[in-house]
């Protein structure tokens, strides 16, 4: 079994659970034990909007320097804001000699402190830049590679149109972060393609589902999640796969909000993308949480099922 | 025939403020008139003009100069000028020489005092060279009085009626099977909305009757080897398996032949047959077969063209022909193609049926396109009700795509919209644009009309994204001065793709060795004072090969070409630089490391005397044998080791 450092970001480690289970759950059947960095902290969610204001790629940069620190050289995320915050700093740092500098000032001042003798010890190395920071389904497709799903198969989901739903943050800005052209993407469909399900191709892919507006205004995010909702069932999708737990909170849980703004939706079912890869490694139901859903995507998933089982 | 002892007189040009602002030019007379061999030093204000040539001039006769340097701007400029002085003078024009003292000293410093004195040590280099000069007499050349055009859009058609008509014999070779480039696509052309075929066909047909014209289409060139007035040309003839003096146009062979393809010249919008006429008005009227689409030439695997041919035109024993030509000028009109649809993803790449390009669209409102003028679009055959017409696609953007503006689709896609609006009156035209560019004759009176006549919808903005939904294509995009965002549902896009240099054109190019500029296009000698001929001589630029042009730009340019062709002609002999790089056969070791570095070919292994020999017209004096020989063989004549040991010298010391 291999060890893989693994960030999970707030989101799956509190909200949605179910999330991080079947990611931890598919991962070991794929061969890989997912390692939390210890004392991981919050990524910032958002990378600094301004230019010169750095204070931001301090948490980034601790994290991926305790990775550092434990002897690793990647570490994955499948939080596609976590994932862009930290590819962003990474990259910022590798870049920018001067940013990496001062960060580095930071992370040495950082402070430890011992519980028993309460003594300050600071004792913390710079960070060195030589992690890479992997979206899983970027470490999926290069490192572990689509094919080795072939084999491991256990629930057959021919037949079953999956829309694949990008969102913003894993392919912009695409010369820092990009896993893929951002105007044409292709990772998320060759991924469904390799679990033998089909994807369906629809313009919404990479629209905004409204992210973090459904904060301050919940009805400006609806409007936003439901047209991406409306596009996937207009191209003929049975279930909208995505990657980032902001989208999956916005798209699914949020449905109650977007069936007040708009009667005539009748909700439809997301799942995230680790989801579909346990499912189809043939991970139990139980670890999936489809409990936790909003829209419950079983029914969908067994009547695929049955009908391939028929046919 | 070294002269060290040569009077040397030196002139100090102010250039107005140019030079004289940043260096004191009076101090770099007094400081040079002490130097050793200068007899006579002085400024002036403008040394280029009347007066200040005069006075170079009464100078070199009164004071006996054997030789000058003038302290002035860049050599590419007035060299010319002050060797003409010299040579009115009774002087050899090759014992003068510029001291650039403006482009390497007054612009790229700020500093006076030190400027000064750089202009002083470059003075002082100039002295030691010219000190050591040689006189040289130009070299002469015999011209072959042919041209050669490569491209037979509307530039090449051009420049080789003007060529023709000057008299001279002109090769014109063309790749397609018919001559018309681009221009016999075009439906109507703005301003002034004439038929394009109507104003082209005569043009095509005056080719092909002139007789000074060898008209050679579906020929390409191969190579090409010599140097001006003399160069030898490698033609590929591709076998169109047909007898153009044989085929009757019946199309009996067309009715026959089972293979379907899709229609180049209707740019992919109907389908044509592997054996075709391009279209009604091709020149050479003939059909031709498309082998790479033919079922096979064996008569047992299809043969039934052959079979149903009166006239008994085709071969198939047809096969390629290389051959061999001379000719004295070429001018290179490849003309443009389109970027590619498949570059904008966001406008749905080429995915969507109904967003086409501006060709496109030119062949769906064409009298002779395959919907026969009326507006309809591919996905349907539907009329349009909702046309969106989205500027700038792949141009004005340095990020993603082209840089450059491709100039005339500002005026197509006004001329397009105005159009749609002839042809569907109840129809809706808008065109999201970044800026109108209407800066020609009669172009922005044009645009007006669109706008005012034609009520054609002018939304100023950038177009975020194209996709269809049901049966309609969604256009989302922004309306910068209202800062609104705009989404129309549209049963038609047009995109005005950014212009390229011509698919595969940089073969070619790699063969002629001529120069291009980042983006492709042909880069000219001079952007301002040679904007028709290339850095490398007998080589000249017709058309959007040279970047985007409209008609008229591209005519001109054209005729223009066509003229320096004429000159080159019109002389008796050639004269080449003397300033070549010439082998002492005594320190040449046959090492043949020179022969390597040369980028014109011109040196070669003499095989008995294992010397190397010089092509002294090929020879364009870069000093790069000069630079890379071991033992000092190389030498290039007035710019020798020794003298730019001496320069480097005057240069460093004290």
């Amino acid at each position: 079994m291999n060890k893989l450092h693994y960030y999970p970001g707030c989101t799956l480690k509190e909200k949605t659970t179910n999330l991080d289970n079947s990611t931890r759950a598919a991962m070991e059947i794929l061969g890989y034990e997912l390692v939390e960095p210890e004392g991981w902290t919050c990524c910032g969610a958002e990378y600094p909007l301004t230019e010169d204001k750095i204070v931001g790629l301090a948490a980034p940069a601790r994290i991926l320097r305790q990775v550092e620190i434990e002897g690793g050289n990647k570490v994955v995320t499948t939080c596609a804001f976590c994932y862009n915050v930290l590819k962003r700093t990474n990259e910022a740092l590798l870049r920018d000699p001067l940013k990496q500098k001062r960060i580095n000032a930071y992370l040495r001042d950082d402070i430890k402190i011992e519980p028993i003798t309460k003594e300050k010890t600071t004792d913390f190395p710079e960070y060195f830049s030589t992690v890479w920071v992997f979206h899983l389904l970027e470490f999926l497709k290069n490192e572990v590679g689509f094919t080795q799903f072939h084999s491991l198969i256990k629930r057959n989901l021919k037949g079953l149109k999956v829309a694949p739903y990008y969102g913003c943050r894993l392919l912009r800005p695409a010369d820092e972060v990009g896993i893929d052209d951002p105007e044409d993407p292709h990772i998320f469909e060759e991924f469904l393609n390799a679990l033998g399900c089909e994807p369906v191709d629809f313009p919404f892919k990479q629209e905004c589902c409204g992210s973090y507006i459904s904060v301050s205004l919940p009805d400006a995010a609806s409007e936003a999640s439901y047209q991406v909702l409306k596009s996937a069932q207009n191209a003929g999708a049975d279930i909208l796969a995505l990657s980032c737990p902001l989208c999956y909170y916005n798209l699914d849980r949020r449905q109650d909000r977007i069936r007040e703004k708009f009667p005539e939706f009748t909700g439809f079912p997301i799942l995230f993308f680790t989801q579909i890869l346990a499912w189809a490694l043939g991970v139990e139901e139980s670890v999936l949480g489809f409990d936790q859903h909003f829209f419950d995507p079983r029914p969908v998933l067994y009547q695929e099922q049955k009908t391939e089982a028929v046919s | 025939m070294k002269n060290t002892k040569k009077k040397i007189g030196l002139f100090v040009c102010h250039c107005g403020v140019n030079i004289a602002s940043i260096v004191d030019v009076e101090r770099v007379a007094k400081a040079m008139a002490d130097y050793p061999n200068v007899v006579f030093s002085t400024d002036y204000v403008y040394m280029c003009s009347e007066p200040g040539q005069k006075m170079i001039l009464d100078t070199i006769k009164e004071r006996g100069l054997d030789a000058l340097i003038v302290a002035a701007c860049s050599p590419t400029l007035h060299e010319r000028t002050f060797q003409n002085v010299a040579k009115l003078a009774g002087l050899n024009p090759y014992q003068i020489e510029i001291a650039n003292i403006r482009e390497q000293g007054s612009w790229v410093h700020s500093d006076k005092k030190k400027a000064t004195e750089k202009a002083i040590r470059i003075c002082r280099s100039m002295v030691e060279k010219v000190s050591q000069n040689e006189n040289l007499e130009p070299i002469k050349v015999d011209v072959h009085r042919r041209a050669m055009v490569i491209g037979g859009g509307i530039s090449g058609l051009q420049a080789a009626l003007d060529i023709a008509d000057h008299g001279y014999e002109v090769l014109l070779v063309e790749k397609n099977p018919s001559i018309g480039g681009h221009m016999i696509q075009l439906s109507e052309t703005f301003p002034t909305l004439d038929c394009s075929q109507c104003i082209m066909t005569p043009k095509m047909v005056e080719v092909s009757r002139h007789p000074k014209i060898k008209l050679l289409t579906y020929h390409e060139v191969k190579s090409v080897s010599g140097f001006v007035g003399n160069f030898r040309v490698k033609i590929r003839k591709k076998p169109r398996y047909i007898d153009p003096g044989l085929c009757n146009l019946c199309g009996e062979c067309e009715k026959v032949c089972p293979q379907v393809v899709s229609d180049e010249f209707n740019m992919g919008l109907s389908f044509r047959k592997a054996i075709y006429l391009p279209f009604p008005q091709a020149v050479p009227g003939t059909y031709t077969l498309d082998i790479e689409n033919c079922l096979g030439l064996l008569p047992i695997r299809c043969g039934k063209c052959k079979e149903v041919c009166e006239p008994n035109a085709i071969n198939y024993d047809e096969a390629e022909e290389i051959f061999e030509e001379e000719v004295g000028a070429i001018v290179v009109a490849t003309g443009y193609d389109l970027y590619t649809m498949d570059h904008l993803a966001e406008y749905g790449g080429e995915k969507i049926d109904d967003v086409v390009n501006g060709l496109e669209f030119e062949r769906i409102l064409s009298a002779s396109g395959p919907t026969g003028g009326v507006v309809r679009r591919p996905s349907d055959g539907e009329v349009p009700k909702n046309v969106v017409f989205v500027q700038c696609c792949g141009s004005r953007d340095t990020e993603h795509h082209n840089p450059y503006c491709s100039k005339i689709c500002c005026m197509y896609t006004a001329k397009h919209a105005m159009l749609y609006k002839h042809r569907v009156p109840d129809g809706n035209a808008t065109v999201f644009y970044i800026d109108v560019r209407a800066g020609g004759k009669a172009f922005d009176e044009f645009y007006q009309r669109a706008t005012e006549e034609d009520e054609v919808l002018y939304i100023r903005g950038k177009v975020s994204k194209i996709f269809r939904e049901n049966d309609k294509i969604m256009v989302w995009g922004v309306d910068t001065l209202t800062g609104q965002k705009v989404e129309i549902e549209a049963d038609m896009v047009v995109l005005a793709m950014s212009m390229v240099k011509t698919d595969g054109v940089e073969n070619l190019l790699k063969e002629l060795k001529i120069a291009t500029d980042s983006n492709g296009w042909l880069a000219e000698a001079h952007p301002k004072l040679r904007p028709v001929e290339s850095l490398n001589a007998g080589f000249y630029l017709a058309g959007c090969a040279n970047g985007p042009k409209d008609i008229p730009e591209t005519v001109s340019q054209a005729s223009a070409a066509a003229a320096k062709v004429g000159d080159l002609f019109a002389q008796a002999e050639l004269l080449h630089e003397p300033t070549i790089v010439p082998v002492i056969e005594e320190l040449c070791s046959g090492c043949g490391i020179c022969i390597h570095v040369c980028p014109y070919g011109a040196r070669e292994l003499d095989p008995v005397l294992k010397v190397v020999k010089v092509n002294e017209i090929l020879c364009e004096g870069c000093g790069a044998c000069a630079a890379a020989c071991p033992s000092g063989a190389a030498q290039q004549r007035n710019q020798t080791d020794g003298q730019i040991f001496s320069m480097l010298k005057a240069m460093l010391k004290g």
